[in-house]
């Protein structure tokens, strides 16, 4: 019996890691807060101590309007022409 | 982005050995399926005339695409027949609108599942169910048309709990939930018709729903009382959000609140005023958020809404709301949105038909 698989028939993405940075040295940092409860405050906290431990700079803070829908691709571009590097994660 | 030619299995040509077979794929929802015969897929397929690798819907974080002949596969394995198929296209082709966010609904710690509510003639050409048993079994055009959503959840888009779908309980509604809006005794137009479609046009409305809340009210006797119960149960401490509600009276209640010249705009806007909870005791337990009105709906909209009071929704709007269910009881339900604030808005589409 022939069955037709039932998984997508769009091509496979490819994707790539970014390089891994040399240092975190001076590095210029970017936050990206989803909008949920304490995400900005925790995040803020994180971004304190790369400042604190490796000289970073705070660049860029982003916001997502919707917490579980992707960062529109505006904001992905715009903030990755501005920083070394990123962090994100939930709030609750 | 070029679509790949549908890979084809060489499986047992025993049935039950085939279905094993679908089995040991992980293709199944945890039910047995149909195996997706080829000869099967093709008759699914000639319910439409466009190509079968169009693509109708995308995941917009995994960029994974679903072409008819993969929705069409799943359709087989759910058990559809061919002509149910163009609810379950059209299904997909609304949830593709951006404000449905049909990644974070399906992803989400909040296991919601994504509700079809069938509005119009060619629900009865097929034999839906809006009528005793409404979101149980035994009808198969309702049962097969919300499992293949699910089977193409996790078969095209890889939403696979545990991995990508991360519902923390998930909801019964998971495994199917799709229903016909009862137009047998129904006092107001039809959901079609209040959405601006033409006479003999059937809508799909998709919903990413949160669960089930059972609204039980066999004495009261007045629109007040009885929508008073469903207002309550939607401004539960639990489902209290800003976001949107499904209510399907029963046609008990129906016929209380409509005899007295209820029309559908006053019920919402009855619900909407009285599904809310002070600020207060919103803080009470914990799920105050300063500025939430204004975060969910741009600068300014807190002076919109009744000083110290957090209504469920934004706006009467928010709560769509029909008939469906047996004749006897008075159950009616209250289907909360999924997310605690306006994560996915539903969406509804025409179903197309005589594509071919």
């Amino acid at each position: 019996m022939q069955l037709y698989a039932p998984t997508s028939t769009a091509a496979k993405r490819k994707a790539f890691r970014a390089p891994a940075l040399a240092s975190l040295e001076g590095m210029r940092l970017g936050i990206l807060e989803n909008g949920k409860l304490n995400a900005e405050e925790m995040l803020a906290e994180v971004g304190a101590l790369f400042v604190q431990r490796h000289g970073c700079t705070i660049r860029t803070l982003a916001s997502k309007r919707n917490a579980s829908a992707p960062a529109p691709a505006a904001t992905l571009v715009k903030v990755a022409q501005e920083v070394d590097f990123l962090i994100t994660g939930l709030g609750d | 982005m070029p679509a790949v030619s549908p890979r084809i299995h060489e499986a047992p040509d025993d049935l039950l050995a085939a279905i094993d077979y679908c089995y040991e794929q992980g293709w199944t929802d945890g039910l047995p399926v149909v195996p997706p015969e080829v000869s099967r897929v093709r008759a699914m397929l000639a319910t439409e005339s466009r190509a079968a690798d169009t693509v109708i819907a995308r995941h917009p974080a995994t960029e994974l695409e679903l072409s008819l002949h993969a929705a069409a596969v799943n359709a087989v394995m759910a058990g559809c027949l061919p002509e149910h198929f163009p609810v379950l296209v059209a299904a997909f082709e609304a949830m593709d609108r951006p404000d449905f966010n049909f990644h974070g609904s399906t992803a989400s710690t909040g296991g919601s599942a994504p509700l079809l509510v069938v509005s119009g003639p060619y629900t009865d050409e097929i034999a839906m169910n809006a009528d005793v048993n409404l979101f149980g079994p035994g009808n198969r055009a309702n049962a097969t048309i919300g499992r293949a959503v699910r089977l193409i959840l996790r078969n095209v888009f890889q939403m696979i709990p545990g991995i990508s779908d991360k519902s923390t309980q998930g909801n019964p509604g998971k495994y199917s939930f799709c229903i016909a809006e009862r137009a047998r005794g129904n006092p107001w137009p039809l959901l079609c018709a209040a959405q601006g479609y033409p006479a003999g046009v059937t809508s799909v409305t998709v919903f990413a729903g949160g669960g089930f809340c059972n609204v039980e009210n066999h004495g009261g006797n007045t629109p007040e009382q009885v929508l008073g119960s469903v207002a309550d149960a939607m401004a539960n401490y639990g489902c209290i959000t800003l976001g949107q509600s499904v209510v399907i009276l029963a046609p008990e209640h129906m016929a209380i609140v409509a005899s007295a010249g209820w029309t559908r705009e006053r019920a919402q806007d009855f619900l909407f005023t009285h599904a809310r909870r002070s600020v207060e005791g919103m803080k009470g337990v914990g799920k105050y958020r300063d500025r939430e009105y204004d975060t969910q709906h741009g600068d300014g909209a807190s002076s919109l809404i009744e000083p110290g009071f957090v209504h469920r929704g934004l706006l009467p709007d928010d709560i769509l709301i029909t008939m469906g269910g047996g004749d006897a009881g008075g159950h009616s339900c209250f289907i909360p949105s999924w997310s605690r604030g306006r994560g996915s808005i539903m969406q509804h589409g025409p179903i197309n038909l005589g594509r071919k």
